[in-house]
């Protein structure tokens, strides 16, 4: 069974874990928001020092682009140097594993007001991630603040690999300014 | 370690730069630029950037690897720009070369984009770099240095008080409707015109500026100069004013850094940043430094802009000279000093 090192900066937590099937052979977080840059490798130095590992699963969204970017950058040149695979996962779906109702919604902050989100019921995701303003977002019960569960993200199946930015940069192109 | 191969990455503005180098020989040197992205934006935006960083970095370091005929076990050490430049963009390297580091098990150095750009000099002169004045003129910084040590001494003797002179270039394209980036543009077209035909200002040159701000540069009196220009000549003759504009410009750059050899008695100038890849800066610069007795070294024009070369030249210097690494919870520093030669 391969030992997974499982990253995530798609919240204000930088989390890392190595998981080998549901066991956790090292979790470590790092709280701070614009901190993923320092935090993520600290981590990654201290869960190499108790197990190696043989594939990489990085969260790729949705949220806050800068940190998201310092976990994928990371992940995916981690796997080139080790030539060993990488796989992206929705960060959402790693919150979403530790709540255990029919139906629900995790929201995670999406700054300049906003939050990330998606419905799950029966334990899946219903259509896509959204952004939206909180107070449009209602209907079941929400969950916010929640942290990705990382024995979730490092078992989550498929291969996203583009970030889940959901919102497209701010500019206004010469010609289109008043 | 007497010949180092350190892998160098760059994505501190619109290009995702990754370099390798053995000791002083270039083994690599790619780049993948998001600057058709920005054109119609008329500068950079910084989130497209950094969008196109996270996009183009595995395929450049593949490009990288393959070109130089190294794998990737040969990798001595890693060197990033860890400042100053655009943070979002900056994080996108710092990530991808934090993950190499730690997946290779080698060494860090997170290095100032700005010395990296005077240390490019490395790859293609003999003589030893210091001590040097340098002029790095670039989109985003104008200063003059003096370079004691490349790997860890290097004083600032003046900089820019408003626009860089790239950003001159730039604006100065932009309402003569040149495009972006405007340095080629201008380089090209004043090639057709009257470098005196007419007479724009030389900033901070008055005898007083002389004696209180010898080699610091302002720009942005020339910029309004040749814009009130514009405005009051309906028929202004294009090629001219380039010409002219450009001329201001390699006049004052080389004015005080001549200035400043002379004062230093540091009888070397090496001129890098993207405006040293002008071809008339590089003409005059040549011209002035022979009459002056001082040795000039420019880098070849593709290594003046932003590279990848830069960054392993400098890091592997560092190793050379038996600098510490980086500590491996480093930051990056978007307004990290020039004098901070690494993180």
């Amino acid at each position: 069974m391969s030992r997974i090192l499982a990253i995530d900066t798609s919240t204000s937590r930088s989390c890392v874990a190595i998981i080998e099937g549901d066991k956790v052979l090292y979790s470590g977080f790092r709280d701070g928001a614009t901190a993923h840059g320092p935090s993520l490798p600290a981590l990654v130095q201290e869960a190499l020092a108790v197990n190696d590992v043989d594939e990489v699963v990085v969260g790729m969204g949705p949220g806050p682009f800068t940190g998201l970017r310092v976990g994928i950058a990371f992940a995916q040149s981690f796997a080139l140097a080790r030539q060993i695979p990488v796989r992206g996962v929705c960060s959402l779906d790693a919150i979403a594993a530790q709540v255990h109702e029919s139906d629900f919604i995790i929201t995670v902050d999406a700054r300049r007001k906003e939050v990330y989100w998606a419905r799950y019921t029966d334990g899946t995701r219903v259509g896509e991630a959204a952004v939206n303003f909180p107070a449009d977002v209602f209907g079941t019960t929400i969950h916010a603040d929640l942290f990705p569960d990382m024995v979730a993200l490092a078992n989550l199946p498929g291969n996203i690999t583009e970030p889940i930015y959901l919102r497209r940069p701010d500019a206004v192109a010469t010609a289109d300014r008043p | 370690m007497s010949e180092p191969i350190v892998l160098g990455i760059e994505t501190s503005c619109d290009e995702t730069a990754v370099g390798v180098v053995r000791g002083r020989t270039l083994l690599a040197n790619v780049i993948a630029s998001s600057v058709e992205e920005h054109a119609r934006f008329g500068g950079v935006v910084p989130e497209i950037a950094s969008r196109a960083h996270l996009e183009a970095m595995i395929p450049t370091l593949h490009q990288a690897l393959k070109d130089s005929k190294i794998s990737l076990k040969d990798i001595d050490a890693v060197a990033v720009t860890g400042g100053p430049g655009l943070v979002g963009a900056l994080l996108v390297g710092v990530g991808s070369a934090a993950g190499l580091a730690l997946g290779l098990n080698k060494p860090i150095y997170a290095v100032n984009h700005l010395a990296a750009h005077v240390s490019v000099d490395y790859l293609t002169h003999d003589n030893p770099l210091d001590p040097t004045i340098a002029l790095l003129v670039s989109g985003g910084h104008s200063s003059l240095l003096q370079v004691d040590d490349i790997t860890g001494s290097i004083t600032k003797l003046g900089q820019t008080m408003d626009d860089a002179a790239g950003e001159a270039f730039d604006k100065i394209a932009r309402v003569m409707k040149l495009g972006f980036p405007g340095g080629p543009a201008i380089d090209k077209l004043a090639k057709a015109g009257g470098a005196s035909a007419i007479n724009f200002p030389r900033g901070l040159t008055t005898s007083n500026d002389w004696q209180t701000r010898p080699f610091d540069f302002s720009f942005s009196g020339l910029k309004t100069a040749v814009a009130r220009y514009l405005e009051a000549t309906p028929n202004y003759a294009r090629a001219d004013v380039a010409a002219s504009f450009q001329e201001a410009i390699v006049d004052v750059l080389l004015l005080k850094a001549l200035a400043a050899c002379k004062q230093t008695g540091i009888d070397s100038l090496v001129i890098a940043g993207g405006v040293a890849a002008n071809s008339r800066l590089r003409a005059v610069a040549q011209e002035r430094c022979d009459k002056a007795g001082v040795a000039l070294r420019v880098p070849s024009p593709g290594l003046c802009t932003d590279n990848g070369a830069m960054v392993a030249a400098l890091g592997s210097l560092m190793v050379s000279a038996g600098r510490a690494p980086s500590p491996v919870a480093f930051d990056a520093d978007s307004s990290l000093p020039v004098t901070t030669v690494s993180i």
